[in-house]
């Protein structure tokens, strides 16, 4: 039985009992609070899960990356990262929402729905059970069918609901579907159970094993954006408030690639399939399609939510090389840290151009620079980060990737053909990412300064520093980010 | 025996699961619905579960189905949606999903599954109860976050906001 003080039950006890007593809080004060009173106690929440995962890191309480555990949770450094990186995409969401909801009805209501999806995905990473794992999955899921929509008289808000609800239903039954089978073959619904079973599997039922698989691709696809799942995701993105939009594009869907780490990659390993060239096929369509969509946009959010798919291809580079390379996991989990920070403050500055222009079309931020500077700034790091400029944090962690493709290249052919796509497709995320910017600093004239919205100054002020600061010295990260890399070695696993 | 009734329940769970989508009417789709998780109740009955099938019976067809008609009778069933139909996506979608339930049954069929016999008896209940409470205990927490999260996200968004408060009260 798992130890009650471990990170993550007191996280669960910690944010799960804050995020259901935001609404009661809201009942006793008669629906009188205002968003900064939620937002702050929603705010110190979160900074204090975050203190206290890296508190027990740094005293070492926390095991070494593992897949295999005998509970449903494990108290590793894979989870605490994750854990992090869902934290501080949560907190620039609640400061930047403190500006977003200022006006609107629910408050209380919207923080707490924050909060409980937060735990959801922290748990996620955290799992060692594909029960725990599917619960999870929709604690993290369902408060954000709820958010997406939270604009209710919006129509496009609602469609975006209507529409990730849909899909989100659907990738949650293909992920139950899998589960069953892979518990009918093995027996077990423990993680590590599961992929020993797997790797002693009868020939007359690997078939089944690869289905499950196929199953968890196509389930785990859906929220990670992957080509061909990918077509709800702009029009969520696009309708959803822009502060969700962050959370969904750097929380949810990073969190997808936590499951897909313990459960597809390990699975894959386990059944000795040629399944890296598939993962590989997908990494490049992924990142062509969603770049080649994002230059045709003419809406911000939605050429940010096609920017994500292309991200989504990057990082799956580092999961279909990984047997080959050392640095191939620690390079996608150094990109998802990044870019949870990039597209965080890029959403939350189309937040705030939302906030002051009601629009987010890009005709619309002609001379953005001299109306809303600090918010512009911001914009333009997070999208040269987004490129991959030196000396950005987004340059260091696309290094590491397609680095350890022409590294895997030694042992597979067709390795290094990913890092030369990649850059490809980094120079075309280029022409749109300059065209957004050339709208905002050479176009339009004579615009007069408008007021910013105080709290997204704040999170753009954190997130520059964040991005530059991890460019100048990217050292620690990047070892933080090796330290959760999982031993991919399965018949380690078999004498726990 | 086994499989007469094995197909009788499917044709009975996936006609009125096909009914439940495709009617007009409100009520006689959700007394499909309930034709619906019935028959899967069956299907945890044929398959020596008889306590989640009790659960099955108890929990959907007694209380989530029954509430959702008493919902469909209880609000106003003015069409407020404009139906767009599109035959192609139609024959498309069915077709897409006849492709795909080929092709993972041709998988199962396929493979060893149907050579395995086994003789154990049925799981006990204290079995069940005991792994919950003893490995599954903080997907039960989770579980209990979850259902609050619902609660919270419908009552936000069934709210209506043409309604003054003390209206709300009468």
């Amino acid at each position: 039985m798992i130890d009650f003080t471990s990170t993550p039950i007191i996280l669960i006890a910690l944010i799960g009992s804050v995020g259901m007593l935001l609404p009661v809080i809201n009942i006793i004060r008669k629906d009188r609070g205002s968003t900064s009173f939620y937002g702050a106690i929603a705010l110190v929440t979160l900074i204090v899960a975050a203190g206290f995962i890296a508190y027990q890191i740094f005293t070492d309480n926390v095991a070494s990356p593992a897949i295999f555990s005998e509970d449903v949770l494990v108290d590793d450094t894979f989870g605490s990262f994750f854990a992090i990186v869902v934290l501080i995409v949560a907190i620039l969401t609640v400061v930047g929402s403190f500006s977003y909801m200022r006006n609107q009805s629910y408050p209380a209501v919207y923080f707490s729905l924050i909060l409980l999806s937060s735990i959801g995905m922290i748990l996620v990473a955290y799992s060692t059970d594909l029960v725990m794992l599917l619960v999870a999955w929709e604690l993290m899921s369902i408060p954000t069918y709820v958010l997406a929509g939270f604009m209710k008289k919006n129509p496009s808000s609602n469609e975006a609901a209507i529409k990730y609800f849909l899909f989100g239903a659907l990738s949650t039954a293909i992920i139950v579907y899998g589960i069953s089978i892979a518990y009918g073959i093995t027996g077990s619904t423990n993680i590590g159970e599961v992929i020993v079973g797997f790797a002693s599997l009868d020939a007359s039922m690997v078939p089944l094993g690869l289905l499950a698989t196929a199953l968890f691709i196509a389930g785990f696809g859906f929220k990670m954006g992957l080509v061909p799942f990918h077509m709800w995701l702009p029009d969520a993105y696009e309708g959803a408030p822009p502060t969700i939009a962050a959370l969904l594009a750097a929380g949810t869907k990073k969190v997808g690639f936590a499951a897909a780490l313990r459960v597809i990659v390990m699975g894959t390993i386990a059944l000795n399939l040629e399944w890296t060239f598939a993962l590989g096929i997908i990494a490049i369509m992924t990142m062509t399609v969603g770049n080649l969509a994002a230059i045709m946009q003419k809406n911000l959010s939605r050429m940010l939510a096609y920017s994500s798919i292309g991200h989504a291809g990057y990082i799956l580079i580092g999961l279909s090389i990984a047997p080959f390379s050392s640095i191939g996991i620690q390079g996608s989990l150094f990109h998802i840290f990044n870019h949870a920070v990039m597209k965080g403050a890029a959403f939350i500055a189309v937040a705030a151009i939302a906030i002051t222009l009601a629009s987010t079309h890009l005709d619309k931020i002609k001379g953005l620079g001299r109306r809303m500077p600090i918010t512009s700034i911001g914009l333009v790091v997070s999208l040269l980060a987004l490129a991959g400029v030196p000396p950005l944090n987004g340059f260091w962690s696309k290094l590491m990737l397609f680095g350890s493709a022409i590294d895997a290249g030694s042992v597979v052919a067709w390795a290094p053909y990913l890092a030369v796509a990649g850059v490809l497709n980094s120079a075309l995320s280029l022409a749109y990412y300059g065209w957004i910017i050339r709208k905002m600093y050479f176009e339009g004239e004579d615009e007069k300064r408008v007021k910013e919205p105080k709290s997204i100054i704040a999170v753009m002020i954190f997130s520059v520093i964040f991005m530059v600061g991890i460019g100048v010295y990217p050292d620690p990260f990047i070892q933080f980010a090796g330290t959760a890399v999982p031993s991919l070695n399965i018949s380690s696993m078999l004498s726990p | 025996m086994a499989d007469a009734t094995f197909l009788a329940l499917s044709v009975l769970t996936i006609g009125s699961a096909i009914a439940a989508l495709e009617l007009r009417s409100l009520i006689y789709a959700s007394i499909a619905l309930m034709v619906t998780l019935g028959g899967v109740a069956g299907f945890f009955l044929l398959l020596d579960s008889p306590f989640v099938a009790m659960f099955q019976l108890a929990v959907y067809v007694g209380s989530i189905a029954v509430l959702i008609l008493f919902t469909v009778m209880l609000v106003r069933r003015e069409l407020i949606f404009t139906k767009i139909e599109d035959p192609r996506r139609r024959y498309a979608g069915v077709g897409l999903m006849l492709i795909i339930m080929l092709g993972i049954g041709a998988v199962i069929i396929n493979s060893g599954l149907n050579t395995i016999t086994t003789e154990e008896p049925p799981v006990d209940y204290r079995d069940i109860g005991k792994e919950l409470l003893l490995y599954y205990w903080p997907a039960l927490i989770l579980m209990a976050l979850i259902l609050a999260s619902s609660v919270i996200g419908a009552l936000m968004l069934a709210r209506r906001e043409d309604v003054k408060g003390e209206q709300r009260t009468n």
